[in-house]
Order: structure tokens, then C-alpha cells, then sequence
């Protein structure tokens, strides 16, 4: 091969991997980040503003780490394809399960990883009119602006929920073998925070 | 490595150190000998890994062992099979389970043993209608898996001891 045809090869296997690396920085990310606050502010009208930065949001909301413990039904999901929770365990009474199988019994405060158990002090089901299994994204904003289907939650409490809360903080950090939520729960917080700025508008 | 004091069957074990990811199973088969406690599934579904953790309250529940680190049972209380006799003595229930043929390979009984001692302890507490005791057992030993006896046995078994004591058991 002539050096002018290995220089054109190197060219092109160097250029590959750089063109990559390039659109990523550009994207700001890896592909399963969210998005910031501020990449939203070329979209001029307020409601439609508001309405893609909840969008965004619905990455986190619908992921299964946060799905599967707002369930539709009374039993918890588990994994990636959020299939129904092995052991069979319910919600019982309180959210924390029945008599003998009390959610904390087997999810200790912490991730437990040689077993590959999820855990946080506070672990428990969402309360059952908080459950947005099955709902379209319409649905879940509508829902989690109403009061009496968000634990009586005001906007404000809303952001801190979402952007401060532990347990909710856990869906970054499940432990092995577990996907975590998209972006960081601070970046997660910016966009509750503007969303609620900007009227709370929810998709179509 | 952290430091691990623990309480087992009224004897103190520790302080010593143990791996933070050492399991409570581990510990019990592994560093201490008390194989009575069996590791079945490593998920916590069948509870064959499961023993009595004592609160300070006087109240009792079950805990699996095989998916908690040892080092959560740090400054508790916990009982296990090999702590059910005493001098020999088989308890009620242990007799009711030999009576009423209750296990056959016996690797999930030390589960149903822990499981329904507390059951025993809480209707000792708080006694419950007859009317709702068929219901009471099953939902308590809900959750053991047994592959050999098809749970009717250690059903009977429980069944026939709190029938034995209604006064203490049942309202």
C-alpha cells in the first residue's frame, strides 16, 4: 500500500472515534444524562417551556427505579422490566407491607450488594393514590400537581420531594446490578424547580 | 471491618471484627458453627435463612439472614433454632411438629420453627377469634417455601398447639 493510502486509513480510523467524542461534548453528556434548566430557554413560550422541561422530568418519573415503587396496584415492581417484586410481598396497611414480610426486614438502610439488595432506611411503597404505573406522562403531571393524589404536597414541597429526598435520592445510587435514574438528583431538582417557575404546564 | 457484638440464644457473641459484607448467614454457619440455620435461595424467598430477631420492647419478628449483613444485627437480641430446647426439652411446637410429621428433608423447618414461635408469642399478647385462625397461620407462615411437604403439616402442626391453649391463644 502507497503512504499516502495508510496516512488516508489512519486519518479515518483516528477521525472515527474523535467525531464521537466531539458530538458528546456537544450533547453535553452521556446519552442517559438529563437535560439542564437552561437548554430549554429557546423555547420562547412560557407554557410550552414549562411543558417540555416536565418532559424532561418524566425521564426520572417513569424510570422502573422510581416506577416500581409507584405502582398502580398494591405490589411492588422489581428490576429493569419491572416485573412483579419476588418474594410476593403487598403493600399492607402503611405502605411498609404486611405482618411478616414488612418491607424493612429484607431492604436494610443501606444497598446491600454482595446480595444485590436495594435499600434505604426509610423503604416503603408510595401510597397508593401515588401510584402512576400504566399512566402517560399527561397523566403522571396532572397527578402530581393534585394535592389530593401527590401526599398533599404543595409545589414548593414538590421540589424538595423530588430534589431532596433520600429515598427518592436512592433511585442515583441503587446498588449493584440496578440502572440509575438519568442525571444526578440535583440536576433532577433544577428541573422540578423550573418547571414549577414556569406555571407547572403539563404535555399533552 | 467493623466490630460485631450480638446476642444469640441469650448468649453474648463478640465484640469481634467482621467483614461489612459479610452476611448474617455467613456468620452463623460460617464463623460461628450453628448450621441449624440453612441458606436456601440467597433472596430472601424461601426464609429457610430466617431467625427471631427480639426488639426491646418484648415484641419478636423474623428476619432473613442470607440477604442482611451481620454487621445490621450489631447490639441485637436474636434467637435461632438450635435456641428453641432447653436442656433437651423440645418445646410445644417442636413436638408438634414431630407429631404431625410436619417436615421431611428439614431444610426449611428452621424457618417455619422461628416463624411460627413468633406467631406463638404474638397471640400470646394479643389473642385472636377461632374464626380467624386458619387465616392468622397462613398468612404468618405465607412466604416459607417448602418443597417436600406441601405445608398442610406445619400448618396442622401450629394449628394443633394454639388449639391445645386457647385460653392463652384465643379470645
Amino acid at each position: 500500500m502507497k503512504l499516502s493510502s495508510w496516512v488516508q486509513l489512519f486519518v479515518a480510523v483516528v477521525a472515527l472515534p474523535v467525531g464521537a467524542l466531539t458530538a458528546y461534548a456537544v450533547s453535553g453528556g452521556p446519552s442517559d444524562g438529563l437535560a439542564s434548566v437552561e437548554s430549554f430557554s429557546s423555547i420562547a413560550d412560557t407554557t410550552a417551556r414549562s411543558a417540555a422541561i416536565f418532559t424532561e422530568l418524566g425521564k426520572v418519573l417513569t424510570h422502573p427505579r422510581c416506577l416500581n415503587c409507584h405502582p398502580a396496584g398494591d405490589r411492588p415492581r422489581q428490576g429493569d422490566v419491572s416485573r412483579l417484586h419476588q418474594p410476593p410481598v403487598e403493600r399492607g396497611p402503611d405502605g411498609y407491607g404486611l405482618p411478616a414480610m414488612r418491607c424493612p426486614i429484607c431492604h436494610q438502610g443501606a444497598n446491600y450488594d454482595p446480595a444485590g439488595m436495594p435499600g434505604n432506611a426509610i423503604w416503603h411503597l408510595a401510597p397508593r393514590e401515588m401510584g402512576w404505573e400504566g399512566k402517560t406522562l399527561a397523566e403522571i403531571c396532572a397527578q402530581i400537581k393534585d394535592p389530593a393524589r401527590n401526599g398533599n404536597r404543595s409545589p414548593h414541597d414538590l421540589i424538595e420531594h423530588i430534589g431532596d429526598d433520600h429515598l427518592v435520592g436512592w433511585a442515583w445510587a441503587p446498588g449493584y446490578g440496578r440502572r440509575p435514574v438519568p442525571g444526578t438528583q440535583k440536576q433532577a431538582r433544577a428541573l422540578v424547580e423550573a418547571w414549577v417557575n414556569t406555571g407547572s404546564a403539563c404535555p399533552n | 471491618m467493623t466490630t460485631l457484638s450480638v446476642t444469640i440464644n441469650g448468649k453474648a457473641y463478640g465484640p469481634r471484627e467482621v467483614r461489612d459484607e459479610l452476611s448474617m448467614n455467613d456468620f452463623l454457619r460460617e464463623y460461628l458453627g450453628m448450621t441449624g440455620t440453612k441458606f436456601g435461595c440467597g433472596a430472601a424467598q424461601c426464609l429457610s435463612c430466617a431467625i427471631i430477631v427480639d426488639n426491646r420492647d418484648g415484641s419478636s419478628y423474623t428476619s432473613p439472614t442470607c440477604i442482611v449483613p451481620a454487621i445490621n444485627f450489631n447490639g441485637k437480641s436474636i434467637r435461632t433454632v438450635e435456641g428453641h430446647a432447653k436442656n433437651g426439652e423440645l418445646t410445644a411446637l417442636q413436638k408438634a411438629f414431630i407429631e404431625h410429621f410436619a417436615f421431611q428433608c428439614g431444610y426449611c423447618t428452621a424457618g417455619f420453627l422461628n416463624e411460627s414461635q413468633v406467631l406463638l408469642e404474638r397471640l400470646a399478647k394479643k389473642r385472636i377469634a377461632r374464626a380467624d385462625l386458619d387465616k392468622t397461620i397462613g398468612e404468618a407462615l405465607d412466604g416459607h417455601l417448602c418443597r417436600c411437604t406441601g405445608y398442610v403439616k406445619y400448618h396442622e402442626a401450629v394449628r394443633a398447639v394454639i388449639l391445645a391453649d386457647p385460653g392463652r391463644y384465643l379470645s
